[in-house]
């Protein structure tokens, strides 16, 4: 089957919160600018509070940018759809439905269960949870239910997949397990997939192209191509080049800063 | 230890995990089990003997009928308990736990029986008739039974009544107050003026206002349940968490699912407190409603009895307003487990 592709445009994007505590906005985004399109998997790095989330958001269509425009195929996105689906870092499963359920949540929504319940099984499949499907969320591990998070969102097919930090809250196995899986995942549909991680070395693994981005204003201060083959090697040299070169433009770099 | 784990684990059950991990009984431990077990019969036997044999302190009129009451007891005890061991020889022993579990509570109930018999009926330590022995209160429960049921049945018809549509309008208004923060502007004055009022206190002014007293104790007992229900689902919905309405959002949720398939799921523990909290406010409205006004249903019984001296007919009304109650709140209560299943933690 021939995938859809879209391209994803951030045309001088900014966006502002107003505080709640003083009369001061907080310019969260600030004029960022930035193309991506189908098969690409974006890493997106800056320090907390850069506006990573933000991005995420706006493309979700959960808030709407104060200035500029966040288009997909040229047209401008209006409102949540789950042809963009979103990963959290908490997993927001819904404890009063079983993982089954949770995973056929969207179809429901749409109305599109009927006739679509292998698609629910193959989704259970593919986290190999086929024994946790009539438990309910609160019985699951953090990784077990990242898991029905993903596919949650997966089930729609979407074309771009945004996953905020997905794996921040994991240990360091499930999570270099579960990197792998995303990946999988992503190479058998090649979606366009944009990620938070607050993990250099998690986004040179997984990446296409790493974002660097810094705070006040947010705003996106490096784009680096990784052309490396997957499955990448953490320790080769070429790794190690493209994580001195990030630290470097999060100013870890030591006496190389500018 | 001389278990075999020949059981596959996979394919465990929860009942066999249990008995894995318990460890085995020491004999004494055994001997003892039996004997919790076997006592309430004991105990119960012992009512019964203390009920014919020691000698009464006044006259007692019909004795077989708590002597049949026991009897039925005891009886029910020993069907239990059979029911239970066979169950158990079949390998089910969720029955047989059950049982020894409330095994010490059945023993102290037959020496209760036992003590007040002896107190009231042997000995008149407890006046008579001013707190009447049981067998004067089945007597007197058996002899109106006509009256009693349709007492009954007017007091249940009554909380139906009130209790129910008070909480579907406390559903609607806490839902839409919760969702809205514009219905909630207008409805939280209400609340804040109302809300200290306890129920009881409108049952003088109803008796002045209202056209039919039964209508009138419906509007109470409904107005309590209306602003417990109004409450508690109002607070749930509230704080229901936002990353699930962003969650859902994302996955394709319209506004109108987002009330129905999130927000009132996510409410529910919150909505149940507050049914549960409704009924027990119900309660009280509607025995308070009965004694000082409505002329019909087991509050004002119990007055009535009351007034002619018929202290036996009270208490038959008194332990019939308990069964009542009790069988209510326990079916609130299974209606909330079960839909409530979820919160389990790790069992199912
Ligand atoms: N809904 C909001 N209201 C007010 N301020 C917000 C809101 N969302 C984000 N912000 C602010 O915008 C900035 C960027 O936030 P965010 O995108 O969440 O950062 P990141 O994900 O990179 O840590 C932060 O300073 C944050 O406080
Ligand atoms: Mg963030």
């Amino acid at each position: 089957m021939e995938e859809k592709k879209v391209v994803l445009k951030l045309d001088g994007v900014s966006k502002s919160f107003a505080k709640v505590e003083n009369d001061e906005v907080t310019h969260a985004l600030s004029a960022v600018s930035a193309t991506m399109e189908s098969g690409e998997f974006i890493s997106l790095v800056g320090p907390s509070g850069c506006g990573k989330s933000t991005i995420l958001r706006l493309v979700a269509g959960l808030i709407q940018p104060t200035t500029g425009a966040v288009t997909v195929d040229g047209k401008e996105i209006k409102g949540p759809s789950p042809e963009r689906g979103m990963v959290f870092q908490k997993p927001t499963l819904f404890p009063w439905l079983t993982v089954e359920k949770n995973i056929a949540f969207s179809l429901k929504m749409q109305d599109k269960l009927k006739g679509n319940e292998e698609r629910v099984e193959e989704m259970i499949r593919v986290i190999g949870l086929e024994k946790f499907r009539d438990d309910y969320p609160g019985q699951l591990s953090g990784g077990m239910a990242q898991r029905v998070a993903l596919v949650r969102s997966l089930i729609n097919e979407p074309d771009i997949l945004l996953l905020d930090e997905p794996l921040g809250a994991l240990d360091a196995f499930t999570r270099m397990n579960m990197q792998d899986e995303i990946l999988k995942i992503w190479r058998k549909r090649k979606q366009l997939a944009i990620m938070v991680t607050h993990d250099v070395d998690e986004a040179i693994y997984m990446g296409t192209r790493v974002l660097v981005m810094d705070a006040n204003p947010g705003r996106i201060v490096a784009d680096i191509k990784i052309e490396e083959p997957f499955p990448r090697d953490r320790s080769s040299a070429s790794f190690v080049a493209y994580r001195n070169d990030i630290l470097n433009k999060l100013h870890f770099g030591g006496a190389k800063a500018e | 230890m001389s278990k075999q784990v020949e059981t596959n684990m996979e394919g465990m059950t929860r009942q066999q995990l249990k008995e894995l991990e318990t460890k085995e009984m020491t004999p004494f431990q055994r001997f003892l089990e039996v004997i919790i077990v076997i006592l309430p019969f004991v105990c119960g036997i012992l009512a019964i003997q203390e009920y014919r044999l020691v000698p009464n302190n006044s006259t007692n009129r019909n004795p077989n009928t708590y002597l049949v009451f026991l009897i039925l007891l005891v009886a029910a005890y020993v069907i239990y308990g059979l029911v239970a061991a066979i169950k158990r020889v079949r390998g089910d022993k969720g029955v047989y736990e059950k049982l020894r579990f409330k095994a010490p509570l059945f023993s102290a109930l037959f020496l209760l029986l036992a003590g007040y018999d002896y107190l009231t009926l042997k000995t008149g330590i407890l006046t008579q008739p001013f707190v009447p022995c049981l067998n004067f209160v089945l007597n007197a429960a058996w002899n109106d039974r006509e009256m009693l049921i349709e007492c009954t049945i007017h007091t249940l018809w009554l909380l139906f009544l009130g209790y129910t549509s008070g909480v579907v309008l406390g559903l609607i208004t806490g839902i839409t107050c919760g969702y809205s923060k514009r219905c909630r502007y207008w409805v939280d004055p209400i609340i804040k003026f109302l809300g200290p009022i306890p129920t009881s206190t409108w049952i003088p002014i109803m008796m002045v206002v209202a056209k039919s007293l039964f209508g009138g104790a419906v509007f109470i007992i409904a107005l309590g349940s209306w602003f417990a229900v109004t409450v508690a689902s109002m607070n749930g919905i509230a704080n229901v968490d936002k990353d699930y309405f962003e969650a859902a959002r994302t996955l394709g949720a319209t506004e109108r699912q987002l009330v129905f398939r999130v927000a009132i799921p996510h409410a529910m523990p919150s909505i149940l407190s507050g049914c549960t909290q409704a009924m027990s406010s119900s309660c009280v409205a509607i025995m308070i409603a009965e004694m000082l006004g409505v002329k019909s249903g087991l509050g004002w019984y119990m007055n009535w009895a009351k007034s002619w001296a018929s202290y036996d007919k009270m208490f038959a009304a008194l332990f019939v307003i308990c069964i009542i109650f009790t069988v209510v709140t326990k079916s609130l209560d299974a209606v909330k487990r079960h839909v409530l299943r979820w919160q389990n933690g790790a069992e199912k």
